[in-house]
């Protein structure tokens, strides 16, 4: 097992290498002088020059990354030249919603997908197969930042059941918090739900071929106890590794439909870093949401090991 | 017929209804095992000698895939009357299973001992700890040394003939009065397949288990079983006591398939013969004798009219050949 | 190896016949009959072919629908200018924000201009950065996924970057980079390019992985083909039928992509109309004037859908082997 997580924690490392050289040269990507882009049209040679220092535009391209990345490492993410803060302050200011809307979202998704991928497997070609197939389909033809836009015409503006926009912490309560969040997270969950379902139905399928379901059989195991103790266990990892790439996509999805909803998360900093050429933010942001990204997708694999004694015990 | 019959199998057809059409691999079989006897049934792979074991316990998927005809008669009962729930309170409790291939029968993630206690909780009221305490007592039975330990650990870290063992113990576990055995030994090496067959042997003295024993080796049969059943393509096409059989086989196929054995003290130079051809795929099945293109005796009668299963006056043999009594003949000159 | 019949069946087995094709006039062959008997009987398998795959075509339904769909998407693009007679940018301050009514099919927006029309330009907009995206990513993916396949030491480059660009959520990515290059149409393409071609390349690669371990490659190297001869006359074409139905997914995703971009501002700049834009547009007046959401969303999901359907029966008709993996009991 010990081998098995170093060799899992050495591949992360290429990985994250190649990521980080990719949004430092964002900066490259910018026509011109990116000093004197960021600063706009009024300003003087002098500051320009002076942002230039600042930023280490000067110094040869290796070092520069050096020096970035090295910053990087021990946290420091620059400053935002709008925001008079640190990236890392702005961050961790606009984190708590992200999450919030993410996991809230991954949570209905999983909610939603385990009961119809099981059902559809056990009963495969029957109704409820034919729905998920349906369902699946409507997932990724349907984006979620357009299903949300429906939800709030129906939920918020026909109905009135629910806040248009806005957000309200943790801290102002459990229900006003979730209400405010709950439509956004059901567009992104919803969506999250169908590639989900149709991943347990697939991996369950997958399993419910083995010949141990049929050893199960044999041994007087019914329905529930096959589906349940033989089948969903052996399913996991399928399961556990699109659940937990699923994490990237809900934060990228978040960030639109937080603007859709006035929600002051990282996609909200982001789309106002971008119409503000705060290059530093974006980075910020970007290298954040990536490395989490990775990392969360560590920790799944590492997650196989607990799930599957042939990995645990390797 | 010396034993008092438990299972009796009476022209059992099992269909299977695929996007092509229907087929049956098994195909109005008749079989029978004694109490406490061994029967073996033998043939080529796609025979339908394990299609026909695991209709028995009606493990095919019969919402979506199979349908049975016929009569599977084991005590009073007729198992292919049972509604899925009685159905479930046979398997693993009078009747049991052992699969080919040990590794891929046992479930990856749970512990040998976990999956022997399934059992016993699934058709004896028994508390979590005295299953345990059983399920080591099992292994023990089945000659696996250490048998605490083994039972915390996984499929996995097992040998071949060590994870045979804990099939046998889970399928031992409710005290069957049936085994049935598919292809038990075949995934293993020659030595460990020598011991379990002696296991099974020895638990069906001891308990007297009967046992169904699948195989398609002919010295497996030799070795242990007392009657034998061999199977063509979906059909019954002899069977006998062991003895009889392999003094006096009567139909070409049962001939063909003894010829194939390698003979310890036959003549090395000689060319091993085999059944010539193969066996045809389910939905091309020949008309008339199924065998009849691929065996040496076959006339138009072979090839038009499909012969039945008849007793030879005299022996409890009983063979599917229209030329069965020439070959007695034939086979007594030589 | 370029018509849709031979694309059906680009399997290894194939490939392989093809190779000794190739090579039969280096080799005397057993067989005797005269070449022009050879080539009637390869025209009539080949009819034979085309009759099969219309059958085949036909009886699937969403390959049916999605074709059809796709087909009104096409013409709805191509004569978007003709359609209305209107002018997207046309502005009619007169008739601001008026609902869908006789003279308006789908209303007007804030400034007056007719949404209809607006949304036909939008659906060429997206219809035309989903296909140049699709074709170019796949272009590019194809070109690293062979070479990162044939060649050991580039494997652990071309992949690594791939690996890296993977781990982004596309739509961040593509946001950052845009914010970079500027909002326009032909920076998004670009971006969505880099975006996509690291799903391509993978796939290609391992089609390439399995195709190159085949006797027939090796054979091939023994008689002299150069490399490059390898790679596209053998290794491209075993690739070729995963790769037109991902290119197919690209497309329906670039599309959804661009459109969240131009909804964030970080796309294509605002008068144009596009469908992302359009959406944004339908955000501001969400309250009173819903029709400027819903018809822009529900063009996108038609072409989105459109798109999806015909990749899926696509799938099903050129790669029957991972129909039957995904529907296997």
């Amino acid at each position: 097992m010990a081998f098995y997580i170093a060799r899992r924690l050495l591949a992360t490392i290429p990985v994250l290498f190649v990521l980080s050289v990719i949004v430092f040269l964002i900066i490259y990507l910018i026509p011109g002088d990116p000093a004197a882009v960021m600063l706009g049209d009024g300003a003087s040679p002098e500051t320009i020059e002076a942002l230039r220092e600042q930023m280490g535009l000067n110094l040869p391209l290796l070092q520069q990354y050096g020096r970035w990345i090295g910053h990087a490492l021990q946290g420091n993410l620059g400053d935002s030249l709008f925001m008079r803060q640190s990236v890392r302050a702005a961050l961790a200011e606009h984190l708590g919603p992200t999450l919030s809307l993410a996991v809230l979202a991954e949570l209905i998704a999983v909610v939603i997908a385990l009961p119809l991928g099981i059902r559809a497997a056990s009963r495969r070609g029957e109704a409820a197969d034919k729905a998920l197939t349906g369902f699946s389909l409507f997932g990724i033809t349907v984006p979620g930042f357009v299903l949300s836009m429906f939800t709030v015409l129906l939920f918020s503006v026909q109905l009135k059941w629910l806040p248009v926009s806005g957000y309200k912490p943790l801290s102002a309560g459990l229900w006003t918090h979730l209400q405010y969040l709950i439509l956004p997270a059901l567009s992104l969950g919803i969506v999250q739900a169908a590639l989900l379902a149709r991943v347990v139905r697939s991996s369950m399928l997958d399993v419910l071929n083995e010949s141990f379901v049929k050893t199960a059989l044999a041994k007087g195991v019914g329905e529930r106890g096959i589906v349940y103790r033989h089948v969903l266990h052996n399913s996991w990892l399928p399961i556990l590794t699109v659940v937990g790439g699923s994490f990237g996509t809900l934060i990228a999805g978040a960030a639109v439909i937080e603007s859709i909803f006035n929600i002051p998360g990282m996609g909200q900093l982001l789309v106002n870093s971008v119409q503000r050429r705060d290059y530093s933010v974006i980075q910020g942001v970007v290298l954040f949401v990536a490395f989490a990204y990775v990392l969360v997708n560590l920790v799944v694999d590492l997650l196989y090991a607990i799930v599957d004694p042939r990995v645990r015990l390797q | 017929m010396t034993a008092e019959p438990l299972l009796q199998i009476r022209e059992l057809k099992t269909y299977f209804h695929t996007e092509r059409g229907r087929v049956s691999p098994v195909d109005g079989v008749s079989l029978e095992v004694g109490k406490g006897e061994i029967v073996g049934i033998v043939g080529e792979s796609g025979c339908g000698k394990s299609a026909t074991a695991q209709s028995v316990l009606r493990l095919f998927d019969e919402k979506r895939l199979a349908s049975y005809e016929g009569e599977i008669r084991y005590g009073e009962r007729d198992l292919l009357r049972l509604t899925p729930k009685q159905m479930r309170s046979v398997r693993g409790n009078e009747i049991s299973m052992i699969f080919q291939d040990p590794l891929s029968s046992l479930n990856p993630v749970h512990t040998i001992g976990d999956q022997i206690v399934e059992t016993l909780r699934l058709h004896q009221s028994i508390g979590r700890r005295e299953a345990a305490k059983k399920a080591v007592e099992l292994l023990r039975l089945t000659g696996i040394p250490a048998p605490e330990r083994r039972a915390r650990e996984y499929p996995h870290q097992l040998s071949g003939g060590m994870r045979q063992r804990v099939m046998i113990a889970i399928a031992l576990a409710c005290q069957p009065q049936l085994l049935i055995a598919d292809e038990p030994t075949t995934a293993l090496d020659v030595t460990i397949q020598a011991q379990i067959l002696e296991l099974i042997q020895d638990l069906n003295r001891r308990l007297g288990m009967s046992v169904m024993l699948i195989t398609h080796d002919l010295g497996v049969v030799a070795e242990t079983c007392s009657r034998v059943v061999v199977m063509y393509l979906g059909q019954v096409v002899e069977s006998g006591s062991v003895r009889d059989l392999f003094r006096k086989p009567l139909h070409p196929y049962t001939i063909g398939l003894m010829r194939s054995v390698p003979r310890l003290d036959g003549d090395r130079q000689r060319e091993l013969p085999a059944v010539p051809g193969s066996v045809p795929p389910l939905h091309q099945i020949p008309s008339g004798c199924r065998f009849a293109p691929r065996c040496p005796y076959a006339d138009d009668k072979c090839r038009s009219s499909q012969p039945e299963l008849a007793a030879l006056p005299g022996t409890d043999t009983q063979v599917r050949c229209w030329h069965a009594g020439r070959i007695a003949g034939w086979e007594a000159a030589q | 190896m370029t018509s849709l019949t031979s694309l059906d069946s680009a399997t290894s087995l194939d490939a392989a016949e093809d190779a000794a094709e190739n090579s039969a006039d280096s080799i005397t062959t057993a067989d005797e009959r005269s070449p022009a008997e050879l080539a009637a009987g390869r025209l009539r398998l080949r009819r034979e072919n085309r009759r099969l795959f219309v059958r085949r075509f036909l009886a699937n339904k969403s390959a049916v629908i999605g074709s059809a769909l796709l087909l009104l998407v096409a013409v709805v693009s191509l004569l978007a200018p003709w359609l209305t007679g209107r002018d997207p940018y046309a502005l009619e301050v007169a008739d601001r924000l008026k609902p869908p009514g006789a003279e308006y099919p789908l209303g007007t927006d804030n400034f007056g201009r007719d949404l209809l029309t607006r949304v036909l330009y939008g659906t060429r907009m997206s219809a035309e950065i989903g296909f140049v995206v699709a074709l170019s990513s796949s272009l590019l993916g194809l070109v690293v996924g062979l070479y990162a396949g044939y060649v050991k030491w580039l494997d652990q480059i071309l992949m690594r970057v791939m690996d890296g660009l993977f781990a982004f959520p596309a739509i961040l990515l593509a946001i950052a980079m845009m914010a970079a290059l500027g909002p326009s149409v032909g920076n998004l393409m670009i971006c969505l390019t880099i975006v996509f071609v690291p799903s391509i390349a993978r796939l290609v690669r391992s089609s390439t992985l399995v195709a190159k371990e085949q006797t027939y490659v090796e054979a091939m190297h023994a008689l002299g083909a150069s490399h490059n001869r390898i790679v596209w006359k053998h290794l491209m074409p075993a690739a070729l039928s995963p790769l037109i139905v991902q290119g197919s997914f690209v497309f329906a995703e670039a599309i959804i992509v661009e459109a969240a971009l131009s909804f964030l501002g970080a796309g294509i700049p605002a008068p144009t109309p596009s469908l992302g834009n359009l959406l944004s547009d339908g955000k501001l007046f969400i309250y009173n004037s819903s029709w400027m959401t819903i018809f822009p969303g529900l063009a996108l999901v038609v072409v989105v859908l459109a798109m999806n359907l015909f990749g899926d029966g696509l799938r099903d008709l050129l790669d029957p082997h991972a129909r039957r993996a995904g529907k296997k009991r």
